[in-house]
Protein backbone atom coordinates (compact mmCIF):
# COMPACT_ATOMS: atom_id res chain seq x y z
CA UNK A 1 0.00 0.00 0.00
CA UNK A 2 0.98 3.40 -0.80
CA UNK A 3 2.69 5.71 1.20
CA UNK A 4 -0.23 8.53 2.25
CA UNK A 5 1.40 11.74 3.67
CA UNK A 6 -0.94 14.63 3.31
CA UNK A 7 -4.81 13.62 3.37
CA UNK A 8 -7.00 16.51 2.77
CA UNK A 9 -10.94 14.46 3.31
CA UNK A 10 -14.56 16.18 2.91
CA UNK A 11 -12.92 19.85 3.43
CA UNK A 12 -15.03 23.10 3.52
CA UNK A 13 -14.09 26.76 5.26
CA UNK A 14 -16.73 29.39 5.39
CA UNK A 15 -15.77 32.96 5.84
CA UNK A 16 -18.80 34.68 6.42
CA UNK A 17 -20.39 34.55 2.96
CA UNK A 18 -17.57 32.61 1.43
CA UNK A 19 -16.97 29.35 0.64
CA UNK A 20 -13.41 29.19 0.70
CA UNK A 21 -12.57 26.12 0.28
CA UNK A 22 -15.83 23.23 -0.44
CA UNK A 23 -15.89 19.80 0.24
CA UNK A 24 -12.42 19.34 -1.04
CA UNK A 25 -10.49 16.50 -0.97
CA UNK A 26 -7.23 15.14 -2.24
CA UNK A 27 -3.93 13.19 -0.96
CA UNK A 28 -0.48 13.37 -1.68
CA UNK A 29 1.33 9.86 -1.13
CA UNK A 30 5.89 9.72 -0.49
CA UNK A 31 8.08 11.04 -2.96
CA UNK A 32 5.15 13.00 -5.13
CA UNK A 33 5.64 16.75 -6.33
CA UNK A 34 1.89 17.53 -6.02
CA UNK A 35 0.81 20.77 -7.46
CA UNK A 36 -1.78 23.00 -6.08
CA UNK A 37 -2.90 24.99 -9.28
CA UNK A 38 -5.39 28.13 -9.17
CA UNK A 39 -6.05 31.44 -9.83
CA UNK A 40 -6.01 33.99 -7.18
CA UNK A 41 -8.51 33.52 -4.69
CA UNK A 42 -9.03 29.79 -5.32
CA UNK A 43 -8.65 28.63 -1.88
CA UNK A 44 -4.42 27.34 -2.29
CA UNK A 45 -3.43 28.91 0.89
CA UNK A 46 -6.30 28.76 2.91
CA UNK A 47 -5.89 24.22 2.11
CA UNK A 48 -2.81 24.65 3.01
CA UNK A 49 -3.19 26.65 6.67
CA UNK A 50 -5.54 23.80 6.97
CA UNK A 51 -2.90 21.52 6.31
CA UNK A 52 -0.33 23.33 8.95
CA UNK A 53 -2.90 23.50 11.44
CA UNK A 54 -3.62 27.46 11.55
CA UNK A 55 -6.77 27.43 10.80
CA UNK A 56 -9.94 24.92 11.56
CA UNK A 57 -11.96 23.26 8.87
CA UNK A 58 -15.73 23.94 9.48
CA UNK A 59 -16.45 20.57 7.88
CA UNK A 60 -13.84 17.53 7.16
CA UNK A 61 -10.78 16.78 7.85
CA UNK A 62 -7.01 17.23 7.05
CA UNK A 63 -4.43 14.78 7.92
CA UNK A 64 -0.26 14.35 8.11
CA UNK A 65 1.25 10.95 7.91
CA UNK A 66 -2.41 9.64 8.70
CA UNK A 67 -2.52 11.36 12.25
CA UNK A 68 -5.95 14.41 12.29
CA UNK A 69 -4.19 17.66 12.15
CA UNK A 70 -4.49 19.56 15.03
CA UNK A 71 -3.10 22.90 15.87
CA UNK A 72 0.49 22.55 17.33
CA UNK A 73 0.27 18.88 16.82
CA UNK A 74 3.68 16.75 16.72
CA UNK A 75 3.59 15.55 13.15
CA UNK A 76 4.29 19.31 12.36
CA UNK A 77 7.78 18.35 13.03
CA UNK A 78 7.96 16.06 10.08
CA UNK A 79 6.37 19.33 7.82
CA UNK A 80 8.64 22.39 6.65
CA UNK A 81 6.87 24.96 5.35
CA UNK A 82 6.33 28.59 3.20
CA UNK A 83 2.50 29.70 3.69
CA UNK A 84 2.24 32.78 1.79
CA UNK A 85 5.22 35.22 1.88
CA UNK A 86 8.16 34.02 4.22
CA UNK A 87 8.29 36.42 7.10
CA UNK A 88 11.00 36.95 9.72
CA UNK A 89 11.18 39.08 12.71
CA UNK A 90 12.58 42.50 10.92
CA UNK A 91 14.84 43.69 13.48
CA UNK A 92 16.86 40.76 13.72
CA UNK A 93 19.43 39.04 11.07
CA UNK A 94 18.76 36.23 9.24
CA UNK A 95 20.93 33.97 11.17
CA UNK A 96 19.39 35.09 14.15
CA UNK A 97 15.71 34.70 12.87
CA UNK A 98 17.15 30.86 11.72
CA UNK A 99 18.27 30.00 15.63
CA UNK A 100 15.65 31.65 17.54
CA UNK A 101 12.60 30.29 15.51
CA UNK A 102 14.73 26.77 16.19
CA UNK A 103 14.87 27.09 19.62
CA UNK A 104 11.54 28.50 20.23
CA UNK A 105 10.30 25.03 18.80
CA UNK A 106 12.61 23.45 21.67
CA UNK A 107 15.11 22.48 19.60
CA UNK A 108 18.85 21.93 20.35
CA UNK A 109 21.04 24.16 17.78
CA UNK A 110 22.81 21.14 17.57
CA UNK A 111 20.50 18.91 15.69
CA UNK A 112 19.39 21.88 13.38
CA UNK A 113 20.74 20.90 10.25
CA UNK A 114 22.06 24.75 9.86
CA UNK A 115 25.05 24.28 7.66
CA UNK A 116 22.91 22.44 4.77
CA UNK A 117 20.33 24.97 5.30
CA UNK A 118 22.84 28.06 5.18
CA UNK A 119 23.78 26.59 2.36
CA UNK A 120 20.74 26.57 0.34
CA UNK A 121 19.88 29.97 1.26
CA UNK A 122 23.21 31.10 0.17
CA UNK A 123 22.68 34.95 1.28
CA UNK A 124 26.93 34.66 2.37
CA UNK A 125 27.36 37.55 4.63
CA UNK A 126 23.91 38.87 4.25
CA UNK A 127 22.97 36.32 6.65
CA UNK A 128 24.09 38.28 9.42
CA UNK A 129 22.22 41.52 8.37
CA UNK A 130 18.91 42.52 9.70
CA UNK A 131 15.88 40.77 7.48
CA UNK A 132 14.35 44.28 6.78
CA UNK A 133 17.47 45.40 4.58
CA UNK A 134 16.36 41.58 2.52
CA UNK A 135 14.94 41.78 -0.74
CA UNK A 136 11.84 39.38 -0.92
CA UNK A 137 13.58 36.71 -3.34
CA UNK A 138 16.69 36.38 -0.14
CA UNK A 139 13.52 36.51 2.48
CA UNK A 140 12.52 33.69 0.38
CA UNK A 141 15.41 31.66 0.30
CA UNK A 142 15.80 31.86 3.87
CA UNK A 143 12.45 30.88 4.30
CA UNK A 144 13.51 27.95 2.33
CA UNK A 145 16.59 27.85 4.74
CA UNK A 146 14.50 27.73 7.90
CA UNK A 147 12.14 25.50 6.39
CA UNK A 148 14.84 22.57 5.78
CA UNK A 149 16.51 23.02 9.66
CA UNK A 150 14.47 20.20 10.71
CA UNK A 151 14.90 18.21 8.24
CA UNK A 152 11.36 17.43 7.01
CA UNK A 153 9.91 15.19 5.04
CA UNK A 154 7.14 16.89 3.38
CA UNK A 155 7.49 20.46 2.13
CA UNK A 156 4.55 22.13 1.90
CA UNK A 157 5.12 25.57 -0.19
CA UNK A 158 2.25 28.05 -0.98
CA UNK A 159 3.37 30.10 -4.11
CA UNK A 160 7.02 30.34 -3.55
CA UNK A 161 7.78 32.52 -6.64
CA UNK A 162 5.25 35.16 -6.14
CA UNK A 163 6.71 38.16 -6.30
CA UNK A 164 9.89 37.22 -7.26
CA UNK A 165 11.71 38.86 -10.27
CA UNK A 166 12.54 36.33 -12.95
CA UNK A 167 16.40 35.52 -11.76
CA UNK A 168 15.06 34.85 -8.53
CA UNK A 169 12.00 32.25 -9.79
CA UNK A 170 14.80 30.46 -11.86
CA UNK A 171 16.96 30.27 -8.33
CA UNK A 172 14.21 28.94 -6.34
CA UNK A 173 12.73 26.34 -8.93
CA UNK A 174 16.37 25.00 -9.45
CA UNK A 175 16.07 24.86 -5.34
CA UNK A 176 12.84 22.91 -5.51
CA UNK A 177 14.37 20.69 -8.35
CA UNK A 178 17.51 19.96 -5.72
CA UNK A 179 15.04 19.45 -3.06
CA UNK A 180 12.64 16.83 -5.22
CA UNK A 181 15.82 14.69 -6.56
CA UNK A 182 16.88 14.42 -2.77
CA UNK A 183 13.45 12.39 -2.41
CA UNK A 184 11.67 15.06 -0.90
CA UNK A 185 7.79 14.78 -1.00
CA UNK A 186 6.21 18.24 -1.74
CA UNK A 187 2.91 19.70 -1.88
CA UNK A 188 2.90 23.35 -4.08
CA UNK A 189 0.80 25.82 -4.85
CA UNK A 190 0.87 28.00 -7.61
CA UNK A 191 -1.06 30.22 -10.19
CA UNK A 192 1.19 29.12 -12.79
CA UNK A 193 0.42 26.54 -14.67
CA UNK A 194 4.06 26.49 -16.32
CA UNK A 195 5.47 26.18 -12.91
CA UNK A 196 3.40 23.32 -11.98
CA UNK A 197 4.18 22.19 -15.43
CA UNK A 198 8.06 22.27 -14.53
CA UNK A 199 8.30 21.43 -11.06
CA UNK A 200 5.17 18.77 -10.09
CA UNK A 201 4.67 15.02 -11.06
CA UNK A 202 1.22 14.97 -9.86
CA UNK A 203 -1.21 18.15 -9.58
CA UNK A 204 -4.90 19.41 -9.52
CA UNK A 205 -6.88 22.25 -10.70
CA UNK A 206 -9.22 23.89 -7.98
CA UNK A 207 -10.90 27.06 -8.29
CA UNK A 208 -14.13 28.67 -6.10
CA UNK A 209 -12.75 26.42 -3.08
CA UNK A 210 -13.59 22.90 -5.75
CA UNK A 211 -11.72 20.78 -7.66
CA UNK A 212 -11.84 20.95 -11.02
CA UNK A 213 -9.65 18.42 -12.15
CA UNK A 214 -6.82 15.80 -11.14
CA UNK A 215 -3.89 13.23 -11.86
CA UNK A 216 -0.22 13.46 -13.42
CA UNK A 217 0.60 15.90 -15.12
CA UNK A 218 2.17 14.29 -18.02
CA UNK A 219 -1.52 12.60 -18.15
CA UNK A 220 -3.06 16.18 -17.88
CA UNK A 221 -0.56 17.38 -20.42
CA UNK A 222 -0.96 14.68 -22.62
CA UNK A 223 -1.63 16.20 -25.80
CA UNK A 224 -5.13 16.39 -26.93
CA UNK A 225 -6.71 18.14 -29.97
CA UNK A 226 -7.79 21.36 -28.44
CA UNK A 227 -5.64 24.14 -30.06
CA UNK A 228 -5.97 28.01 -29.69
CA UNK A 229 -5.68 31.37 -32.33
CA UNK A 230 -5.03 34.50 -32.05
CA UNK A 231 -6.38 36.99 -34.54
CA UNK A 232 -7.09 40.75 -35.50
CA UNK A 233 -10.97 39.70 -35.12
CA UNK A 234 -12.42 37.56 -32.99
CA UNK A 235 -15.76 38.08 -33.55
CA UNK A 236 -15.58 36.91 -37.20
CA UNK A 237 -12.94 34.47 -36.37
CA UNK A 238 -15.64 33.08 -34.11
CA UNK A 239 -18.73 33.42 -36.10
CA UNK A 240 -16.55 31.47 -39.01
CA UNK A 241 -15.10 28.74 -36.40
CA UNK A 242 -18.57 27.76 -35.01
CA UNK A 243 -19.54 26.93 -38.75
CA UNK A 244 -16.80 24.34 -39.38
CA UNK A 245 -17.58 21.15 -39.33
CA UNK A 246 -14.46 19.80 -37.82
CA UNK A 247 -14.30 22.08 -34.94
CA UNK A 248 -16.03 22.02 -31.87
CA UNK A 249 -16.82 24.02 -28.45
CA UNK A 250 -15.58 26.92 -29.69
CA UNK A 251 -14.76 29.40 -26.56
CA UNK A 252 -13.45 33.19 -26.53
CA UNK A 253 -10.72 32.50 -23.84
CA UNK A 254 -8.12 35.01 -23.19
CA UNK A 255 -6.93 37.20 -25.64
CA UNK A 256 -7.89 34.52 -28.29
CA UNK A 257 -10.39 31.69 -29.11
CA UNK A 258 -9.93 27.83 -27.52
CA UNK A 259 -11.61 24.97 -29.66
CA UNK A 260 -11.36 21.40 -29.91
CA UNK A 261 -10.41 19.89 -33.57
CA UNK A 262 -12.80 16.92 -34.07
CA UNK A 263 -11.18 15.98 -37.08
CA UNK A 264 -8.43 17.17 -39.83
CA UNK A 265 -5.32 19.11 -39.21
CA UNK A 266 -4.53 22.09 -37.02
CA UNK A 267 -3.78 23.89 -40.81
CA UNK A 268 -6.98 22.98 -42.04
CA UNK A 269 -8.30 25.95 -39.11
CA UNK A 270 -5.72 28.92 -40.08
CA UNK A 271 -6.29 28.05 -44.10
CA UNK A 272 -10.07 28.50 -43.25
CA UNK A 273 -9.40 31.83 -40.79
CA UNK A 274 -6.74 33.03 -43.68
CA UNK A 275 -9.33 32.43 -46.59
CA UNK A 276 -11.29 34.23 -44.93
CA UNK A 277 -9.97 37.57 -45.01
CA UNK A 278 -8.80 37.22 -40.69
CA UNK A 279 -5.62 38.04 -39.80
CA UNK A 280 -4.19 34.84 -38.11
CA UNK A 281 -1.47 35.97 -35.21
CA UNK A 282 -1.19 32.81 -33.08
CA UNK A 283 -2.07 28.97 -33.85
CA UNK A 284 -1.28 26.16 -31.29
CA UNK A 285 -2.19 23.23 -29.86
CA UNK A 286 -3.45 23.27 -26.12
CA UNK A 287 -2.75 20.83 -23.53
CA UNK A 288 -5.55 19.46 -21.52
CA UNK A 289 -3.80 20.94 -18.29
CA UNK A 290 -4.03 23.95 -19.80
CA UNK A 291 -7.43 23.60 -21.04
CA UNK A 292 -8.67 22.84 -17.92
CA UNK A 293 -6.93 26.10 -15.70
CA UNK A 294 -8.08 28.41 -19.18
CA UNK A 295 -11.53 27.07 -18.58
CA UNK A 296 -11.07 28.63 -15.17
CA UNK A 297 -10.52 32.08 -16.74
CA UNK A 298 -13.87 31.61 -18.74
CA UNK A 299 -15.43 31.30 -15.97
CA UNK A 300 -14.98 35.32 -15.28
CA UNK A 301 -11.87 34.92 -13.20
CA UNK A 302 -10.38 37.83 -14.73
CA UNK A 303 -7.41 39.25 -14.71
CA UNK A 304 -6.13 37.65 -11.95
CA UNK A 305 -4.81 35.03 -14.02
CA UNK A 306 -1.51 34.59 -15.99
CA UNK A 307 -1.45 35.45 -18.91
CA UNK A 308 -1.50 32.51 -21.61
CA UNK A 309 1.67 33.42 -23.15
CA UNK A 310 3.46 33.49 -19.42
CA UNK A 311 2.37 29.05 -19.69
CA UNK A 312 3.35 28.76 -22.66
CA UNK A 313 6.91 30.04 -22.56
CA UNK A 314 7.81 26.71 -20.69
CA UNK A 315 5.69 24.11 -22.83
CA UNK B 1 8.79 26.68 28.41
CA UNK B 2 12.02 28.19 29.12
CA UNK B 3 12.97 28.30 25.48
CA UNK B 4 9.92 30.39 24.82
CA UNK B 5 10.36 32.50 26.79
CA UNK B 6 14.28 32.96 25.85
CA UNK B 7 13.45 33.29 22.66
CA UNK B 8 10.52 36.09 22.59
CA UNK B 9 12.56 38.35 25.24
CA UNK B 10 15.20 38.23 23.11
CA UNK B 11 12.88 39.58 19.96
CA UNK B 12 10.89 42.01 22.57
CA UNK B 13 14.26 43.11 24.00
CA UNK B 14 16.36 43.73 20.72
CA UNK B 15 13.59 46.31 19.45
CA UNK B 16 14.97 49.81 19.28
CA UNK B 17 11.42 50.53 21.05
CA UNK B 18 13.24 49.01 24.08
CA UNK B 19 15.79 51.07 24.48
CA UNK B 20 13.63 54.35 24.03
CA UNK B 21 11.80 53.36 26.72
CA UNK B 22 14.90 52.82 28.68
CA UNK B 23 16.15 55.87 27.94
CA UNK B 24 12.39 57.50 28.90
CA UNK B 25 12.99 55.60 32.11
CA UNK B 26 16.15 56.65 33.26
CA UNK B 27 15.51 60.71 31.61
CA UNK B 28 11.99 61.44 32.60
CA UNK B 29 12.14 60.58 36.72
CA UNK B 30 15.84 62.58 36.60
CA UNK B 31 14.05 65.39 35.27
CA UNK B 32 11.24 65.39 37.31
CA UNK B 33 14.06 65.35 40.26
CA UNK B 34 16.15 68.29 39.05
CA UNK B 35 12.24 70.06 39.04
CA UNK B 36 11.90 68.98 42.78
CA UNK B 37 15.51 70.36 43.40
CA UNK B 38 14.72 73.31 41.44
CA UNK B 39 11.34 74.20 43.22
CA UNK B 40 12.33 73.91 46.80
CA UNK B 41 15.10 76.12 46.93
CA UNK B 42 12.20 78.87 45.94
CA UNK B 43 9.42 79.83 48.89
CA UNK B 44 6.63 77.52 49.28
CA UNK B 45 4.00 79.42 47.68
CA UNK B 46 1.20 77.00 46.92
CA UNK B 47 2.43 73.40 48.66
CA UNK B 48 2.13 71.58 45.30
CA UNK B 49 1.55 67.97 45.31
CA UNK B 50 1.75 66.40 48.49
CA UNK B 51 4.80 64.23 47.69
CA UNK B 52 6.68 66.44 45.15
CA UNK B 53 6.54 69.28 47.99
CA UNK B 54 7.82 67.03 51.05
CA UNK B 55 10.03 65.23 48.51
CA UNK B 56 13.33 67.03 49.02
CA UNK B 57 13.68 66.37 52.70
CA UNK B 58 14.75 63.01 51.46
CA UNK B 59 16.27 61.41 48.45
CA UNK B 60 14.37 58.39 49.80
CA UNK B 61 11.11 60.00 49.58
CA UNK B 62 12.05 61.21 45.64
CA UNK B 63 11.34 57.45 44.51
CA UNK B 64 7.66 57.97 45.88
CA UNK B 65 7.13 61.03 44.12
CA UNK B 66 8.07 60.15 40.60
CA UNK B 67 6.23 56.72 40.91
CA UNK B 68 3.18 58.92 42.12
CA UNK B 69 3.78 61.09 38.61
CA UNK B 70 4.44 58.31 36.44
CA UNK B 71 2.35 55.37 37.05
CA UNK B 72 -0.62 58.08 35.82
CA UNK B 73 0.37 58.06 32.73
CA UNK B 74 3.76 57.18 31.29
CA UNK B 75 3.97 53.41 32.85
CA UNK B 76 0.61 52.60 32.01
CA UNK B 77 1.93 53.86 28.35
CA UNK B 78 4.86 51.73 28.42
CA UNK B 79 3.06 48.76 29.87
CA UNK B 80 0.20 48.67 27.49
CA UNK B 81 3.00 49.19 24.73
CA UNK B 82 4.66 45.88 25.79
CA UNK B 83 1.57 43.85 26.34
CA UNK B 84 -0.44 44.81 23.75
CA UNK B 85 2.56 43.97 21.48
CA UNK B 86 3.16 40.91 22.24
CA UNK B 87 1.39 38.58 19.70
CA UNK B 88 0.74 41.22 17.15
CA UNK B 89 3.97 42.39 16.55
CA UNK B 90 4.50 38.74 15.38
CA UNK B 91 1.55 38.37 13.39
CA UNK B 92 2.21 42.32 11.78
CA UNK B 93 5.34 40.92 10.60
CA UNK B 94 4.15 37.71 8.96
CA UNK B 95 5.83 35.45 11.58
CA UNK B 96 3.05 34.69 13.69
CA UNK B 97 2.00 31.94 11.59
CA UNK B 98 5.63 29.92 11.38
CA UNK B 99 5.16 30.29 15.10
CA UNK B 100 2.41 28.65 15.39
CA UNK B 101 3.19 25.65 12.27
CA UNK B 102 5.36 24.15 14.39
CA UNK B 103 4.75 21.81 17.53
CA UNK B 104 4.47 24.32 19.97
CA UNK B 105 1.37 24.89 22.43
CA UNK B 106 -0.66 27.86 21.35
CA UNK B 107 -1.02 28.58 25.32
CA UNK B 108 2.61 28.02 26.07
CA UNK B 109 3.78 30.40 23.50
CA UNK B 110 1.02 33.23 24.66
CA UNK B 111 1.88 32.52 28.01
CA UNK B 112 5.49 32.87 27.22
CA UNK B 113 4.66 36.61 25.42
CA UNK B 114 2.92 37.69 28.73
CA UNK B 115 5.67 36.61 30.77
CA UNK B 116 7.97 38.45 29.05
CA UNK B 117 5.67 41.55 28.75
CA UNK B 118 5.24 40.73 32.50
CA UNK B 119 8.98 40.86 33.11
CA UNK B 120 9.69 44.38 31.06
CA UNK B 121 6.81 45.85 32.97
CA UNK B 122 8.16 45.11 36.17
CA UNK B 123 11.73 45.88 34.81
CA UNK B 124 10.10 49.26 33.95
CA UNK B 125 9.08 50.01 37.18
CA UNK B 126 12.14 49.14 38.75
CA UNK B 127 14.23 51.73 36.31
CA UNK B 128 11.98 54.35 37.81
CA UNK B 129 12.22 53.95 41.15
CA UNK B 130 16.17 53.03 40.46
CA UNK B 131 16.66 57.05 38.57
CA UNK B 132 14.51 58.50 40.91
CA UNK B 133 16.50 57.06 43.68
CA UNK B 134 20.21 57.79 42.45
CA UNK B 135 19.19 60.93 41.45
CA UNK B 136 17.58 61.85 44.72
CA UNK B 137 20.18 60.55 46.87
CA UNK B 138 22.87 62.47 45.01
CA UNK B 139 20.86 66.13 45.04
CA UNK B 140 19.33 65.65 48.75
CA UNK B 141 20.98 62.99 50.69
CA UNK B 142 19.30 59.65 52.50
CA UNK B 143 17.41 61.53 55.72
CA UNK B 144 14.60 60.63 57.69
CA UNK B 145 11.50 63.06 56.90
CA UNK B 146 8.91 64.75 58.82
CA UNK B 147 5.51 64.85 56.97
CA UNK B 148 2.89 67.02 57.98
CA UNK B 149 -0.31 64.20 58.17
CA UNK B 150 -3.54 65.06 56.47
CA UNK B 151 -2.21 68.74 55.44
CA UNK B 152 -1.13 69.26 58.58
CA UNK B 153 -4.28 69.00 60.47
CA UNK B 154 -3.01 66.22 62.40
CA UNK B 155 0.05 67.43 63.41
CA UNK B 156 3.49 65.71 61.58
CA UNK B 157 4.73 61.96 61.93
CA UNK B 158 8.26 61.20 61.56
CA UNK B 159 9.53 58.19 58.84
CA UNK B 160 12.99 57.05 59.22
CA UNK B 161 15.66 56.08 56.38
CA UNK B 162 14.81 52.26 56.72
CA UNK B 163 11.39 52.48 57.08
CA UNK B 164 11.16 54.65 53.91
CA UNK B 165 13.66 52.60 52.20
CA UNK B 166 11.31 49.44 52.84
CA UNK B 167 8.33 51.69 51.85
CA UNK B 168 9.91 52.24 48.76
CA UNK B 169 10.52 48.64 48.18
CA UNK B 170 6.48 47.72 48.91
CA UNK B 171 5.24 50.93 46.78
CA UNK B 172 7.75 50.09 43.31
CA UNK B 173 6.43 45.80 43.66
CA UNK B 174 2.88 47.60 44.81
CA UNK B 175 2.52 49.31 41.60
CA UNK B 176 4.39 46.71 39.30
CA UNK B 177 2.28 44.46 40.53
CA UNK B 178 -0.92 46.81 40.03
CA UNK B 179 -0.03 46.76 36.16
CA UNK B 180 -1.27 43.01 36.44
CA UNK B 181 -4.62 43.23 34.84
CA UNK B 182 -3.17 45.64 32.10
CA UNK B 183 -0.93 42.87 31.35
CA UNK B 184 -4.03 40.28 30.85
CA UNK B 185 -6.05 42.71 28.86
CA UNK B 186 -2.91 43.72 26.48
CA UNK B 187 -2.09 40.37 26.11
CA UNK B 188 -6.20 39.62 25.40
CA UNK B 189 -6.18 42.44 22.91
CA UNK B 190 -2.61 41.27 21.41
CA UNK B 191 -4.40 38.29 20.39
CA UNK B 192 -7.49 40.07 18.29
CA UNK B 193 -5.36 42.18 16.25
CA UNK B 194 -2.69 41.93 13.57
CA UNK B 195 -1.75 45.85 13.95
CA UNK B 196 0.29 46.34 17.31
CA UNK B 197 -0.66 49.67 16.91
CA UNK B 198 -4.32 48.83 17.61
CA UNK B 199 -3.69 47.04 20.73
CA UNK B 200 -1.83 48.86 22.44
CA UNK B 201 -4.09 51.71 21.68
CA UNK B 202 -6.87 49.71 23.10
CA UNK B 203 -5.49 48.41 26.06
CA UNK B 204 -4.17 51.86 27.07
CA UNK B 205 -7.35 53.13 26.20
CA UNK B 206 -9.25 51.21 28.45
CA UNK B 207 -6.86 52.15 31.39
CA UNK B 208 -7.16 55.73 30.89
CA UNK B 209 -11.14 55.02 30.64
CA UNK B 210 -10.78 53.05 33.61
CA UNK B 211 -8.94 55.92 35.67
CA UNK B 212 -11.79 58.54 34.01
CA UNK B 213 -14.69 56.87 34.95
CA UNK B 214 -13.13 56.29 38.36
CA UNK B 215 -12.67 59.84 39.23
CA UNK B 216 -16.47 60.20 38.93
CA UNK B 217 -17.25 59.42 42.60
CA UNK B 218 -21.34 59.36 41.61
CA UNK B 219 -20.74 55.64 39.88
CA UNK B 220 -19.86 54.45 43.22
CA UNK B 221 -19.29 50.99 44.23
CA UNK B 222 -18.73 49.76 40.31
CA UNK B 223 -15.37 51.55 40.54
CA UNK B 224 -14.29 49.30 42.69
CA UNK B 225 -14.13 46.40 40.06
CA UNK B 226 -11.72 48.94 37.98
CA UNK B 227 -8.62 47.84 37.46
CA UNK B 228 -7.13 51.27 38.45
CA UNK B 229 -9.25 52.46 41.26
CA UNK B 230 -6.71 50.38 43.86
CA UNK B 231 -3.53 51.63 41.95
CA UNK B 232 -2.66 54.58 44.25
CA UNK B 233 -3.63 52.82 47.67
CA UNK B 234 0.68 52.27 48.50
CA UNK B 235 0.90 56.40 48.81
CA UNK B 236 -0.70 56.32 52.18
CA UNK B 237 2.31 54.70 53.60
CA UNK B 238 3.81 57.70 52.65
CA UNK B 239 1.00 60.71 53.47
CA UNK B 240 -0.04 58.89 56.44
CA UNK B 241 1.89 56.53 57.79
CA UNK B 242 -0.32 53.78 57.47
CA UNK B 243 -0.28 50.50 55.08
CA UNK B 244 -3.71 50.83 53.69
CA UNK B 245 -5.94 47.84 53.56
CA UNK B 246 -7.06 48.96 50.01
CA UNK B 247 -3.28 47.21 48.99
CA UNK B 248 -4.41 43.66 49.58
CA UNK B 249 -7.74 44.20 47.73
CA UNK B 250 -6.12 45.98 45.06
CA UNK B 251 -3.65 42.76 44.51
CA UNK B 252 -7.26 40.73 45.05
CA UNK B 253 -8.76 43.25 41.60
CA UNK B 254 -5.26 42.50 39.71
CA UNK B 255 -5.41 38.95 40.52
CA UNK B 256 -8.55 37.92 39.55
CA UNK B 257 -7.99 40.33 36.01
CA UNK B 258 -5.04 38.20 35.63
CA UNK B 259 -7.02 35.04 36.02
CA UNK B 260 -10.05 35.49 34.49
CA UNK B 261 -8.83 37.92 31.35
CA UNK B 262 -5.64 35.46 31.04
CA UNK B 263 -8.09 32.49 30.54
CA UNK B 264 -10.13 33.80 27.93
CA UNK B 265 -7.13 35.37 25.95
CA UNK B 266 -5.59 31.53 26.18
CA UNK B 267 -9.36 30.20 25.76
CA UNK B 268 -9.50 33.01 22.28
CA UNK B 269 -5.79 32.56 21.03
CA UNK B 270 -6.29 29.04 20.79
CA UNK B 271 -9.08 28.66 18.50
CA UNK B 272 -8.22 31.34 16.20
CA UNK B 273 -7.43 31.11 12.61
CA UNK B 274 -4.24 32.10 12.20
CA UNK B 275 -4.01 33.91 8.66
CA UNK B 276 -0.62 36.40 9.55
N1 LIG C 1 -10.04 35.69 6.80
C1 LIG C 1 -10.79 35.75 5.70
N2 LIG C 1 -11.96 36.43 5.73
C2 LIG C 1 -12.72 36.49 4.64
N3 LIG C 1 -12.44 35.89 3.48
C3 LIG C 1 -11.31 35.19 3.38
C4 LIG C 1 -10.43 35.10 4.49
N4 LIG C 1 -9.39 34.34 4.10
C5 LIG C 1 -9.61 33.99 2.82
N5 LIG C 1 -10.76 34.51 2.39
C6 LIG C 1 -11.33 34.28 1.06
O1 LIG C 1 -11.21 32.92 0.78
C7 LIG C 1 -10.89 32.71 -0.57
C8 LIG C 1 -9.66 31.86 -0.71
O2 LIG C 1 -8.52 32.57 -0.27
P1 LIG C 1 -7.07 31.97 -0.37
O3 LIG C 1 -7.07 30.64 0.26
O4 LIG C 1 -6.13 32.98 0.17
O5 LIG C 1 -6.86 31.80 -1.94
P2 LIG C 1 -5.51 31.58 -2.78
O6 LIG C 1 -4.41 31.26 -1.84
O7 LIG C 1 -5.83 30.46 -3.70
O8 LIG C 1 -5.27 32.85 -3.52
C9 LIG C 1 -10.78 34.09 -1.18
O9 LIG C 1 -12.00 34.39 -1.80
C10 LIG C 1 -10.55 34.97 -0.02
O10 LIG C 1 -11.05 36.25 -0.28
MG1 LIG D 1 -2.65 32.33 -1.57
Amino acid sequence: MSDVIVEVDGVSKRFGEVNAVEDFSFHVERGQVYGLLGPNGAGKSTTLRMIMGLERPNSGVTRLFGTAVTAGCPELTRVGAIVEQAAFVPHLSGMRNLKLWWMAGGGRMADADLDNALAIADLGEAIDRKVKTYSQGMKQRLGFARLLLGRPELLVLDEPTNGLDPGEIREIRELIGRLTHQGATVLLSSHHLSEVEQVCSHALVMNHGRLITSGTVSDLVGTTKSIYVEVDDRAAAHELLVQLPSVINVQMQGDGLVMVLRDGRRSDVGAALVSAGIRLETLMPTQRLEDAFLDLLAAGDGGAVPSLQAAQVSS
Amino acid sequence: MIALIRTEFTKAASRTRSLVILLLLIGLPTLIVVAINARSGRPDRDGGEGLFRLASQSGLLVPAAVLSATSGFLLIVIAGTLAGDSVASDANWGNLRYLLMRPVSRARLLIAKAFVAGMLIWAATILVTLAALIAGLILFGAHPVTIPSLGGLLGTFNISGGALALRVLIATAYVAFGFSALLAIGTLFSTLTDTAASAIGATVGVYIVSEILNSITQLGQVRYAFPTHYLDAWETMFTQNTYSKEMIVGIVVQVAYLVVVGAVAIAVFDRKDIRS
